[in-house]
């Protein structure tokens, strides 16, 4: 539409050698522009202001990711164990501390220390998680008579903090503050992780394994 | 220091399972306390010729710890503290199993004590235990327990007893001859040829306690080191000065079976600038922990 008011490209059309021609060009050219501003301005402001996306011939000119291969998506690796961290001379391998017993709260606590703890080590965490609660029925004989009554539920609370490495020199040091700071009723313990700690926190699933006993037959 | 320091890299890994509980006073004065070892790989033998010879003899020394049995006193101000966050606890609580239960018992009881009663509304049998009655038991059985006292203060002044001062950890010193003066110090050993300065330090231990202590070592790696010469008498040309590299042991088992060969004294931090020379003090300060 607005190509009407606008001449053919007059630089390429009146291209000669002769710079002085080629000035009275681009003074003609400017000339025309503010012709076709002022004549804007008198019809109305509407085209002016229009935004110009899809009908601009620069439209997506910065665009690049087109351009690139397509890479295959990951599938989500949540469940993935993470890599065993074998130990060498120096250093531990991945290391199990397992923080266990019955008030929650004390328990959560800890291991949020020696979490924190850690960090301020700079040891690296490698996972932090909660193994299930286990619950304990103590049973007391009646004074009376034969039977047994539920006289109280204790729930053993335990929380894992994984370690990916810990150096050989800074584990004396690490030990002795968290051996100090151990508030009562709290059992500590320091293990090395295994395949078989990572399968324990999968529940059994007996459908697939009569499956499998049924498929080995 | 060529040496001990090639035994220390060279001798293999060793995987520890460490075992640590605490619970409310136990069968002696100390935690339950497990290690088992998994691998233990012979140390290889450095060769002769590639031990420079240095003027300073070479000593391991163990810093034996009893860990704190019980729970510190909370000062005044944390007890305020204590007090007020049990208050804020309780009245932004829930009612529990335990208090519904009471309040429809109460609620039962008034209504059959009221006159326009009708036995039929009483749905359900009759517990045969109401639940006061089980908080007056639970009360009875509160008082029968008796718990061991806290403090003892005759315990807390013997220094040679491991049992003192539940609330502190201890470190454990002994009489020692360095030289020609008897010194307190922490139990060492020299260093001899083909054994790794942890095994030295071993040895210190089982050298100056009885036969039933057991420790556990935290690691491999010494946590400090003190190094002091020779009176300028008996400097030579080999021997200008000792080092000792000291290692951090947690205490097992507080029973000792039969009586100790040297003096030994349990002390906490506090008490140790009173036995301990001033130079040693500043160094071994630095590693315990008076946590």
């Amino acid at each position: 539409m607005f190509e009407r008011f606008l001449p053919l490209d007059p630089l390429e059309a009146n291209c000669t050698d002769n710079p002085m021609l080629n000035c009275d060009v681009l003074l003609l050219h400017t000339v025309y522009v503010n012709m076709f501003l002022s004549f804007c301005f008198v019809s109305g402001t509407a085209a002016m202001n229009e935004r110009q996306y899809r009908d601009m011939p620069t439209h997506g000119i910065g665009r690049w990711r087109h351009l690139l291969l397509k890479q295959p998506k990951k599938k989500k690796d949540r469940n993935q164990q993470k890599e065993l961290v074998s130990a060498t001379d120096t250093a531990y391998g991945t290391l199990n501390v397992t923080v266990s017993g019955y008030d929650m709260t004390v328990v959560e606590h800890y291991s949020q220390y020696i979490h924190n703890f850690c960090n301020r080590l700079n040891i690296k965490v490698a996972d932090s998680y909660a193994l299930p609660t286990k619950s304990t029925e103590v049973l007391l004989m009646q004074e009376q008579g034969n039977k047994t009554y539920v006289d109280a539920v204790l729930k053993t609370h335990q929380r894992v903090i994984q370690l990916s490495s810990l150096n050989a020199s800074l584990c004396p040091v690490f030990m002795d503050v968290i051996l100090k700071n151990q508030p009562e009723g709290v059992q500590l313990s320091v293990q090395e992780h295994t395949e078989a700690d990572y399968q324990a926190r999968f529940k059994a699933r007996p459908e697939l394994e009569g499956l499998v006993a049924q498929i080995n037959q | 220091m060529a040496a001990p320091c090639r035994k220390m890299a060279s001798r293999s890994y060793s995987q520890l399972l460490c075992c640590f509980s605490r619970t409310a006073v136990g069968s002696g004065a100390c935690r339950r306390f497990s290690v088992t070892p998994i691998d233990r790989a012979t140390p290889r033998a450095s060769t002769a010729a590639d031990r420079a010879t240095s003027p300073w003899s070479l000593m391991a020394a163990v810093c034996l710890q009893r860990l704190p049995v019980i729970t510190a006193d909370c000062s005044p101000i944390e007890q305020r503290f204590k007090q007020m966050l049990q208050q804020m606890e309780l009245e932004k609580s829930m009612l529990s199993d335990h208090e519904l239960r009471l309040m429809e018992d109460a609620e039962r009881m008034s209504r059959r004590q009221a006159d326009d009663y009708d036995s039929d509304e009483d749905l359900g049998d009759q517990e045969i235990m109401m639940t006061q009655d089980l908080e007056d038991t639970w009360e009875q059985r509160l008082k029968n327990f008796q718990p061991a006292p806290r403090v003892r203060a005759d315990v807390d002044e013997d220094l040679t007893s491991v049992q003192r001062c539940l609330t502190d950890s201890l470190v454990l010193l002994a009489e020692q001859q360095v030289g020609a003066e008897k010194l307190w110090l922490l139990p060492q050993a020299a260093w001899q040829e083909g054994e790794t300065l942890r095994r030295t330090a071993e040895r210190a231990l089982d050298s100056m306690t009885a036969a039933g202590v057991r420790a556990t070592f935290l690691g491999n790696a010494p946590c400090g080191v003190y190094k002091y010469k020779l009176p300028k008498a008996a400097r030579t040309e080999s021997s200008v000065g000792v080092k000792v590299f000291f290692f951090k042991a947690i205490l097992v088992d507080g029973t000792p079976g039969s009586a100790p060969t040297a003096p030994l004294l349990w002390l906490k931090k506090s008490e140790l600038q009173k036995y301990l020379k001033p130079a040693y003090m500043m160094n071994v300060g630095r590693f315990i922990l008076n946590l």
